[in-house]
């Protein structure tokens, strides 16, 4: 037994060094937990604002009246929209259509880049009414929203990214993890906006 | 027969020499075991300074008045600098050190998953260390490593708002680290390595990692606002302004005490590999020590109020407690099992053998006192004594920094092809354990008779229990100089060893000390059980492992130095 000879061992070894089997791939998975991350900052500051919306919903409702809700629900289906326009991207992607890819990755940088934008115009106007961020609203109101438009920013600039290495023929049938990935930040940029839309503009 | 004899497949031509030079290290590196001595390296230099804070602390508690700092915000900002130094700068990397060092090697992986991130993770922790110790020269943080405001906003310089940005970039750091770690133990593995397989060592960094990605975050929302409230303007934890400073609290605590389990948990995989390689024994009660680290590590996110029992409302407090003492349990079944792994083995008293038992010994009073703090009632009477400082430093002291010890010459062998010097080790042993216990244990009474922590000035009545904490503390000071010299003196002139000086079965040692730039030459195969000693297939399998990467031979006899042979596998 203590005589066996490495020859074995390199026999034995032959079925050994298959390559374990991955379900999910390692990019995929790091992206996963970055955004279960994630989720923890942004519940973090969601309970704040909520802390304060169940202690004086009354200061929470005058607000409300201030903010109107055209121009947000405009904003939130510009950022649905360009959700759309990263599904249909990744769709082309498969598809080994280059040029598609790149259109519909550029319109979800486009969308994006306008949602910041909006967001901008809405900032101004609550300044004008006196909404800073010094105030007890205005604190609440500001971190997690600004947190999550530099989430919009950080995600047009990896639109672009996306985009540019579209047009030079990276991506097509067989690989597209690259759009997949930058497409689980792009959804959960999304998923998250709609959880600050319900709870901060509409409840 | 279908187990496992031989550690090496396919391969038989030999390994070159790897010579990694000085300069490697001090460069951007994507070589997971340069990260690793990066981390391990960077943090024992950040040790030295948090331990020089220490013994400033201990020099102004001689006397129970002013000596060395002008006056009690000096003294907050020496024990706010070494709380801070000691967890973060410290503990964390050091812990992160071993794990990025040693579990890609324990998988018989050639790199972690993400080699770029792995480097990025630990060049974030230089500049943060910078961070936090430039606060010391423009105003120095004060409000304590916990930093509850307003202490923190309303009443501290601006060196806070530096050792708030420092954490961010430490939390940062920490959260990347534990992404790659997590993934590189899924998806890494070889083949024949399932979960069950696996190192306790590699099991210990996954539940740590779990509780740095979810946890961690708390922390890096909870500064976010600490800085805006310092920065810009807001009131978040500002009362008179619709803040709220239990906010903080609460969630700081959410953060920082699963962290407490993030700076032991390492240390607790690393005691399994030690105590089952230096017993000569399989480890007892593989999978309870496995679980329990998961389930350490799924309590530890439902008991952070405990920290708060004299802030918070009192209908809370029972709810906390009875968590507080359920985490106690799988820590229990985790020693029991370390004692069984020793029930019976053959003990070879190596220097990491005894760091290893110096921990059993300590962490179990850390742990009582732990349990003692959880029950409401002794917890509102020893509140913010020495009791809390001596408990904490039992489970960090006589905890994690014991098992880093003993990590440190269970691993070295491997990292640089030298020994230890076991004569100095042994010297490092007792010095540092009968100092540590005379310490901390002393605190406990000091505690007891009402001492409260974080004051220059007391009561002369603690006068003599202070002085004899203070001289203790001098003497653990100076221990630490015998393992760096240590460190230093055997890189150089340590006795050279081969792959696997303690005929361990786990798979970094099936690879030449130090291990080549990709580990592996060839595929290794695991052995199909980590700690499966004591079975003739362990010692074919050592023997195999001998002969495929022959120890070096001794040839002047005077110039090895006696260390116990691991005979009998």
């Amino acid at each position: 037994m203590s005589e066996m000879s490495l020859e074995h061992a390199a026999a034995h070894a032959e079925h050994h060094n298959v390559p374990s089997p991955q379900t999910i791939s390692n990019a995929k998975l790091a992206m996963w937990l970055y955004l279960a991350s994630e989720v923890v900052i942004f519940a973090t500051l969601i309970a704040v604002y909520l802390i304060f919306r169940s202690n004086y919903p009354e200061e929470v409702k005058t607000v409300h009246r201030e903010l109107g809700l055209v121009l947000v629900s405009i904003n939130t289906f510009v950022l649905l929209t360009s959700s759309w326009a990263m599904v249909m991207g990744l769709r082309e992607a498969q598809k080994n259509n280059s040029q598609g890819l790149v259109r519909w990755i550029g319109l979800t940088a486009l969308l994006g880049a306008a949602f910041v934008g909006l967001q901008g115009v809405e900032y101004t106007e609550l300044a004008h009414a006196g909404i800073s961020i010094g105030t007890e609203f205005g604190m609440r109101f500001y971190a997690p929203t600004a947190f999550h438009g530099a989430h919009v920013i950080v995600g047009v600039l990896w639109a672009l990214r996306v985009a540019a290495r579209g047009r030079k023929g990276y991506f097509n049938a067989q690989n597209f993890l690259g759009v997949e990935i930058f497409g689980l930040y792009w959804h959960f940029v999304d998923v998250v906006w709609l959880f600050l839309f319900t709870i901060i503009y509409l409840i | 027969m279908a187990s496992i004899t031989a550690p090496m497949g396919g391969e038989t031509r030999s390994i070159p020499a790897p010579s990694p030079r000085i300069a490697d290290y001090l460069r951007w590196s994507i070589d997971h075991k340069i990260i690793g001595v990066q981390y391990i390296v960077t943090s024992l230099f950040f040790f030295v300074i948090g331990g020089a804070l220490a013994m400033l602390i201990r020099w102004e508690l001689l006397t129970p008045t002013l000596d060395l700092a002008t006056n009690g915000s000096q003294y907050n900002s020496l024990f706010t600098l070494h709380g801070t130094v000691m967890i973060f700068l410290w503990v964390i990397p050091m812990m992160a050190g071993f794990g990025n060092y040693l579990v890609p090697l324990m998988l018989g992986a050639k790199d972690m998953a993400f080699p770029w991130l792995n480097a990025f993770a630990f060049w974030l922790i230089p500049p943060a260390g910078i961070l936090l110790l430039l606060g010391w020269f423009i105003g120095p943080p004060e409000a304590g490593w916990t930093s509850y405001p307003p202490l923190s906003t309303l009443y501290s310089p601006d060196g806070q708002t530096l050792w708030a940005m420092a954490l961010h970039l430490l939390g940062i750091s920490s959260i990347l680290g534990a992404i790659n770690f997590i993934v590189t133990i899924r998806n890494m593995r070889p083949e024949g390595m399932g979960y069950w397989q696996m190192p306790l060592f590699v099991w210990a960094v996954l539940a740590t990692a779990i509780i740095q990605v979810l946890a961690t975050p708390f922390l890096t929302g909870a500064l976010t606002l600490l800085i805006l409230d310092r920065v810009a303007g807001t009131s978040f934890f500002d009362p008179s302004n619709g803040g709220d400073v239990l906010l903080w609290q609460n969630v700081f605590w959410f953060y920082s005490h699963p962290a407490v389990y993030i700076m032991i948990l390492p240390g607790f995989g690393m005691v399994s590999e030690v105590l089952a390689t230096h017993a000569r024994k399989p480890i007892f009660g593989y999978r309870a020590i496995a679980l329990s680290s998961m389930a350490i590590a799924l309590v530890g996110f439902t008991v952070w109020a405990h920290h708060m029992f004299t802030a918070l409302q009192p209908e809370l407090r029972i709810p906390f407690m009875i968590t507080s003492m359920i985490i106690a349990v799988p820590t229990g079944i985790k020693i029991f099992s370390w004692l069984g792994t020793l029930w019976g083995g053959k003990i070879h008293f190596t220097t990491a053998m005894l760091f290893a038992l110096g921990f059993l010994s300590m962490f179990v009073i850390g742990g009582i006192s732990g349990v003692m703090l959880a029950s409401v009632p002794v917890d509102i009477h020893v509140h913010d004594t020495y009791f809390v400082v001596s408990h904490f430093h039992f489970v960090l002291f006589g905890g994690s920094v014991f098992l880093i010890y003993s990590g440190l010459y269970h691993w070295f062998p491997k990292i640089t092809g030298r020994l230890l010097d076991e004569r100095l080790g042994k010297l490092h042993f007792v010095l540092t354990y009968v100092s540590f216990f005379f310490t901390f244990f002393p605190q406990h009474i000091a505690g007891l008779e009402g001492m409260p922590r974080r004051i220059a000035v007391y009561d002369p009545m603690y006068t003599n229990i202070n002085q004899l904490i203070s001289f203790s503390a001098f003497v653990l000071g100076i221990t630490t100089f015998i393992l760096l010299y240590n460190l230093v003196h055997s890189l150089v002139a340590g006795e050279r060893v081969g792959a696997n000086p303690w005929r361990s079965l786990t798979l970094e040692w099936a690879t030449t000390s130090p291990p080549p730039p990709y580990n592996f030459v060839g595929d290794p195969v695991p052995f199909e059980d980590p700690y499966g000693y004591g079975t003739e297939e362990a010692t074919a399998y050592l023997d195999a492992l001998d002969r495929r990467f022959p120890p070096p031979t001794k040839l002047p006899p005077t110039a090895a130095v006696p260390h116990p042979e691991p005979a009998g596998d």
